[in-house]
């Protein structure tokens, strides 16, 4: 009975103290490093399908298997052995950025963004990036169904369709298998927006956290944090100029030109890159770029910007196109602008 | 005094190694094609293929231009190689060819030790080892011949420099071996001294040249010193070289001892070398 008394209540005490102390996280706990996800979910939002069972998804070994395949192609596999590329021809990171690259999540401004790529020394991509990506809720949106047709529609609103359909026909490649498709969704989770990420006001935050026991409130809440960024990621086509000599009519500026041939053209048309046109700062590449101009082939900046070129029977690398919210009107005329005066 | 100056050498070439090897590993960006392919005109240029890459290149020396009309200019005849190359690694690659000339296989082995960069070390090096073997049946009424008198060696260090975007300039200090010479008044071993040059006219087009000094008494009169210019056109993947030599041979071992056209007869070989890349292992970039 001494016994009893001397060690079982204590350990039973010490026990339940520590439940009392280490009380159970509850609604509106949350700071800057707390994911969107986490609060959505608490404020009732429907947990969306890409997500992953809590030790997939972090996992620092799973996160690292799918960040070599976005950013190497491939990955030591689950067998130990090293996996054959998704695409040999593409890497996601030659179309997409893995970091913020819009100053404001709400806009797509590509404006807004070149000067943001240059401050940050990140690439402008005809892809969106993967920052957040899994915070979306729509892919391939608006005008891709132009381009791929029925193909678009399971990937839509699925993000792993989404990611097959990038692999096999954006990169060329082949379908992700079950362990890859995990690794990377859990290194995109990894890239997920925190409530730092959408810039609340000290208000927001203070609301945030004080209404959300109220699930009266929490539709509005919801609408709150879905307020600071996009959801979808808009992407509309456009056509070259009818006349290219002429080209869209807007002024350019060649020191914005020079910004995107060096973000843009150069990440893939460098001596290393993808592509077996290479271009570089040499007065011959801009004399080639500039005399093509007018031309209606897909060596006239206008041509390739807005329609790209498309995988062939014994040749499948290609160039993907610029939708107008990857790079606008006037930023091609600014491109122009800058091979014109490059060209002397 | 002897030997002091031979340990002062010795140090001074140490040091120069030290110095270039570390100007060559510092993270500097490296200066891509000095020259667009893998040969100047015939002899081989810096440039190696990438690891995974395989490329094929056919290449034809037509007859002489002073053959005239009735030999179209040499159309009429046609020396053919043809090779395949391959990077094991981006600095090591290997490539073997038959050439129709004196029914001769060759293979080679290219490592490249340098690269030119930016701000950085001034120049590439590449080291090329050949060897042929002549399968051509023959005798000789004089002495029994073995397939060890079949054998060739070569061994070239190329020195590259590319001097803005537009212009390359190439140095070749080159020993060919010969197991077996026609005559007993030629050496065994031919040293020679090649320069070459690249000049691009616009983002397509460049002019090449190249020119082997034979240094003297090495070789019976009848032959000349090897030179060849030409143009090379880029298209994406494929580079076409056109050119004119007076060489018939397509390896170091035929163009760098017996080449016997003179230029200013007009001893002149129309020829082309085409070179279609596959990448066989790896991503394609």
């Amino acid at each position: 009975m001494v016994l009893i008394f001397k060690y079982f209540f204590p350990v039973i005490f010490l026990l339940s103290a520590g439940n009392w102390l280490v009380a159970p996280e509850k609604s509106g706990d949350w700071d800057e490093e707390t994911p969107v996800q986490e609060v959505l979910k608490e404020l009732g939002e429907a947990t969306p399908a890409h997500l992953l069972p809590g030790e997939s998804a972090t996992s620092l070994m799973i996160i690292k298997q799918g960040e070599d395949i976005v950013k190497r192609g491939r990955t030591i596999g689950p067998n130990g052995k090293l996996s054959s590329y998704v695409s040999k021809y593409f890497i996601c990171t030659n179309c997409h950025n893995i970091e913020q690259e819009d100053p404001d999540l709400t806009s797509r401004d590509p404006e807004l963004r070149l000067e943001y790529a240059r401050e940050k020394g990140i690439p402008f991509l005809q892809g969106t990036t993967f920052d957040g990506i899994v915070n979306r809720e729509t892919w391939y949106n608006d005008d891709y169904v132009k381009k791929y047709g029925d193909l678009v529609k399971p990937a839509h609103d699925d993000l792993r369709e989404a990611i097959q359909l990038c692999a096999i026909q954006c990169s060329q490649g082949r379908p992700l298998e079950g362990w890859e498709m995990r690794a990377v969704l859990a290194y995109f989770w990894s890239l997920q927006f925190t409530l730092e990420d959408l810039q609340l006001t000290p208000g927001e935050m203070a609301q945030l956290q004080a209404e959300s026991a109220n699930p009266a409130k929490w539709e509005s809440l919801r609408k709150l944090v879905k307020g600071k960024y996009l959801q979808t990621s808009p992407a509309h086509f456009s056509d070259a100029p009818p006349d290219k000599t002429k080209g869209y009519g807007l002024t350019g500026d060649p020191e914005k030109g020079k910004v995107l041939y060096e973000l843009s053209c150069l990440h893939c048309h460098n001596a290393n890159g993808v592509s077996e046109y290479v271009l570089d700062q040499s007065q011959m590449s801009f004399r080639d770029l500039e005399k093509k101009i007018p031309k209606d082939t897909h060596y006239s900046i206008y041509q390739i910007i807005r329609y790209g070129t498309w995988a062939q029977p014994g040749h499948r690398p290609y160039m993907p196109h610029y939708p107008l919210e990857r790079m606008s009107n006037q930023q091609v005329e600014d491109l122009r602008a800058y091979v014109d005066r490059m060209s002397g | 005094m002897l030997k002091t100056r031979k340990i002062l050498i010795y140090s001074f070439a140490l040091w120069l190694f030290s110095i270039l090897s570390l100007a060559a590993f510092a993270q500097k960006e490296i200066v891509y094609h000095t020259f667009k392919g893998t040969r100047v005109v015939n002899g081989h240029s810096v440039e190696a293929q990438r690891e995974g890459e395989l490329e094929m290149i056919i290449a034809h020396r037509f007859g002489r231009l002073n053959g005239g009309p009735y030999e179209l200019f040499g159309l009429d005849q046609a020396n053919m190689r043809i090779g395949l190359e391959y990077g094991l690694k981006d600095w090591l690659s290997v490539g073997a060819g038959r050439n129709s000339y004196e029914k001769t296989y060759d293979g080679f082995v290219k490592v490249r030790l340098l690269r030119q960069r930016v701000g950085g070390l001034p120049f590439s090096a590449t080291y090329v080892g050949g060897m042929a073997y002549r399968t051509m049946h023959e005798t000789d009424s004089v002495r029994a011949l073995f397939a060890t008198n079949r054998m060739f060696y070569s061994h070239q260090l190329l020195l590259a420099s590319k001097i803005g975007d537009r212009f390359s300039f190439q140095l070749m200090p080159t020993v060919v071996h010969r197991n077996f010479t026609e005559s007993l008044v030629e050496k065994n071993d031919v040293k020679a001294m090649g320069v070459a040059a690249r000049v691009r006219l616009n983002k397509n087009f460049a002019l090449t040249g190249e020119y082997y000094y034979i240094l003297p008494n090495q070789l019976a009169d009848i032959y000349f010193n090897p030179a060849g210019i030409g143009i090379d056109i880029e298209t994406g993947g494929h580079v076409f070289q056109l050119h004119f030599t007076n060489s018939r041979g397509m390896t170091e071992r035929f163009f760098i001892p017996e080449t016997t056209g003179n230029w200013l007869k007009g001893d002149i070989h129309f020829g082309f070398n085409m070179g279609r890349i596959f990448k066989v292992k790896g991503r394609w970039y």
